[in-house]
């Protein structure tokens, strides 16, 4: 079931998550990416709000928190600094790979070590099984080789390499080199080489598979709503103050309307986060649904962070002011989870099996 | 709380599924192919009214207002918001066929501003024969003009006393079923000098003198309801027809009256846009699916758009209506919804269309015709621009004017 307003808890969770952000996140952004990593500090007082284990069911020490409330925490994280929300959740969306096709035995060895320990890194990869691009795996037999070219972290002590039939666990036999990184560097950023890594377990599960994928699509998504979010109001405010040719710039109609199409982009692509979560809590499919909140979150936000750039004219271009920022984190996020053709194809084949009509949202029109 | 539809409702939408299958599509079809609109004596509207369509929100006068009031509460927390309940309806209405939707019996557009502004004795005169209709009947709302259509500010439809009367002289222009009304709801202005501030409404019914030349435009779509135009030739009302009575304007509340319903249906007219959208989606997968063009990723890549689209247009009628059952401001959101809905039905009739190929070329396919229904929803009840105007002046103090 739908639900727009989250209710009290996650409402509480969200305003502690807001405050965090805004206190520590949006002040300190510029250092994160210079260091390319989060001071200890913030790392745990990010741990001390006791958001480790919101999704881990109960019966594991978890908060039993689902989908709906995690991508309201992602995304007022995003607002701040999706960089550093990439960091401060080590697990990250490696979680899903784990619970989705290893159960509750995976989460309890691979997880539950790692919960106390803010500096534990798994590292989340997306196979794409086309062995004949330049930068990209080959698993043959219970090893996989090859390069991935990018990843937004600087080290990581295990990978979930994620594809369509499944996912493999790896603990050795690779290496990261640390990059430049484009955008959420505050993450860091590294190649990762893989040589003769070994295989340590393997899950084939396609069904599995894709739910964990959908649940990734939805963690991006989430965070880029915040990106888009905080682009769109910074913009807004300031347009309402900078004055050209005799009134703010925002009383021309030409950024009038981009303003208000900018705002309504961002409402939109949060609706089908909170659409698509609220079926993956309900227990419902929700992979087409994630994958269309995950494009939707793409597109809304390279069409809101380039715009807020542009109202700021060249101040935006500079990196004393975080638009450009945003407008890095918004690409580069999108290029996570498999990316959105990956996306736009699930949610097309979704449409191409269906024999009934168009259903739109979680309230569905059922026949 | 939620967006989830209680079984009332549910079974509200089955029922109107039947309806629409077997009667409203084929009517709409019917009126396109015929080009006029479906005629008042048609047994259809019949059939609504004993099927219990067309019934006013008021109450009536009788029984104590307490108990009413209390009833009601009692069914707000079992049913779902009625403006969530009603905004699906008006989408699967759409769906079937929203010309046809718009022609049903009932009290019209003007109900709000009656319902919000009107006296005790002009809801009982003109709202109880709605309250259980004995055949069926129309209301009518007029406020667009010749020359005045998203500005309402410039209407010139004159207003001037005369005695306990009022006479009206003007034009007023695309009036959805007016020709066949009770009673129309005429806006008109005591000094165009004024503005908004010189508004005033007036219930004109069916055959005062003055009230003629009915005219029923010819329409690139939605031919099954009619817009008509007709003119005030020193039309003579009565004072008692003035909407609220005279004191009522005297805090200059003229313009809001209007704009008060027009707030509350501006996401009922978009989730009519996502109906027809989504009927135009269906079609469109339908013959993608008989004609082996879904292999084709590039194809599968613009349904995929469509789909979305019109998703985020129905989540974005349903939270403004969610606001409106919560009795929270929802002027944006419901701009918001007006602005996006109708471009993105429109996208997916225009794909339509394409994946037909030439076959839209013919003129005689049901797409062809939701191609050419859609675009009046970019129109009515404000422009996409309009919209944009309204949520930019909450959103960055845009100046009126």
């Amino acid at each position: 079931m739908f639900e727009l307003d989250p209710g009290e808890d996650i409402t509480l969770i969200v305003d502690m998550v807001q405050r965090f952000a805004s206190d520590i996140l949006s002040q300190q952004y510029r250092d994160f990416e210079a260091d390319k990593a989060l001071p200890e500090a913030v790392l745990n007082s990010y741990a001390a709000l006791g958001l480790g284990a919101m999704e881990l069911p109960e019966t594991l020490g978890g908060a039993g928190l689902g989908s709906r409330a995690k991508c309201a925490v992602l995304e007022e994280l995003g607002h701040g600094d999706p960089g550093a929300a990439l960091a401060l959740d080590g697990i990250g969306p490696a979680l899903y790979a784990i619970a989705e096709l290893g159960g509750d035995n995976a989460l309890e060895n691979i997880i539950l070590p790692r919960l106390d320990n803010p500096a534990a890194r798994i590292a989340l990869i997306w196979d794409d099984g086309k062995p004949q691009k330049q930068h990209s795996l080959q698993r043959t037999g219970d090893q996989y080789n090859g390069t991935v070219p990018w990843l937004p972290c600087s080290d990581a002590d295990l990978l979930i390499i994620l594809d369509r039939q499944g996912a493999s666990v790896v603990d050795s036999g690779f290496a990261f080199t640390p990059l430049k990184g484009s955008g959420l560097r505050a993450a860091g950023a590294a190649e990762v080489v893989l040589n003769n890594a070994p295989i340590i377990e393997r899950w084939d599960k396609p069904a599995a598979a894709a739910r964990a994928l959908a649940k990734w699509q939805l963690y991006i998504a989430a965070l880029l709503v915040g990106v888009s979010r905080v682009a769109a109001d910074t913009s807004r405010e300031y347009a309402m103050e900078r004055v050209a040719f005799g009134k703010p710039i925002a009383h021309h109609q030409a950024l009038a309307f981009l303003i208000v199409d900018m705002r309504t982009a961002v409402d939109s692509s949060r609706l089908l986060v909170q659409d698509a979560a609220c079926r993956a809590d309900a227990g419902q499919a929700f992979e087409e649904a994630a994958a269309t909140a995950f494009v939707e979150a793409i597109e809304s936000a390279l069409f809101v962070t380039p715009n807020a750039l542009q109202i700021f004219g060249g101040q935006g271009f500079m990196q004393d002011l975080p638009l450009e920022k945003y407008m890095r984190e918004a690409r580069t996020l999108g290029l996570l989870a498999g990316g959105i053709d990956l996306a736009k194809e699930i949610a097309g084949q979704a449409l191409c099996e269906l024999d009934s009509t168009v259903e739109l949202s979680a309230l569905a029109l059922a026949e | 709380m939620d967006f989830s539809i209680d079984s009332a409702t549910q079974e509200r939408i089955e029922k109107l599924s039947e309806l629409g299958r077997e009667h409203v599509r084929p009517l709409g079809i019917e009126a396109d192919q015929l080009g006029r609109p479906t005629p008042p004596d048609h047994p259809y509207f019949e059939k609504l009214v004993g099927m219990g369509y067309g019934r006013t929100r008021y109450k009536g006068r009788k029984g104590p207002a307490d108990s009413a009031k209390k009833s009601s509460d009692r069914s707000k927390t079992k049913r779902m918001g009625r403006s969530r309940a009603s905004l699906l309806l008006s989408e699967q209405m759409s769906y079937w066929d929203r010309g046809v939707a718009v022609s049903a019996p009932g009290p019209g557009l003007g109900e709000g501003a009656i319902l919000s502004m009107g006296t005790e004795d002009q809801k009982e005169r003109y709202l109880s024969p709605f309250i259980k209709l004995d055949k069926p009947r129309w209301g009518a709302f007029a406020m667009t003009e010749p020359a005045a259509g998203s500005d309402v500010a410039g209407i010139q439809t004159r207003a001037i006393k005369d005695g306990d009367n009022w006479v009206l002289i003007g034009n007023k222009s695309f009036s959805g079923n007016s020709s066949r009304s009770d009673f129309i709801l005429v806006w008109a202005t005591v000094d165009p000098s004024l503005g908004r501030g010189g508004h005033r409404a007036f219930l004109v019914e069916r055959g005062m003198p003055g009230l003629q030349d009915f005219h029923i435009e010819k329409k690139m779509g939605l031919k099954a309801y009619e817009s008509t135009s007709f003119r005030l030739e020193e039309c003579r009302v009565p004072g008692e027809n003035l909407l609220g009575g005279e004191a009522y304007y005297e805090s200059r509340a003229g313009f809001k009256g209007a704009m008060a319903t027009f707030n509350a249906t501006r996401p009922l007219i978009a989730a009519m846009a996502v109906g027809i959208g989504r009927s135009a989606l269906d079609e469109s997968l339908a013959f993608a699916r008989d004609n082996q063009m879904l292999d084709d990723p590039r194809i599968r890549d613009r349904l995929e758009r469509v789909t979305r689209k019109l998703r985020a247009a129905r989540l974005l009628c349903l939270k403004a209506a969610w606001l409106a059952d919560h009795q929270l401001a929802n002027i944006v959101e419901a701009s918001m919804s007006k602005a996006v809905a109708p471009t993105a039905a429109f996208e997916a009739t225009s794909l339509g269309m394409e994946l037909l190929g030439m076959v839209g070329g013919r003129g005689d396919h049901l797409i062809e015709k939701l191609f050419r229904d859609v675009k009046a929803m970019d129109i009515v009840e404000g422009t996409g621009q309009i919209q944009r105007v309204v949520m930019a002046r909450q959103l960055v103090g845009l100046p009126h004017g």
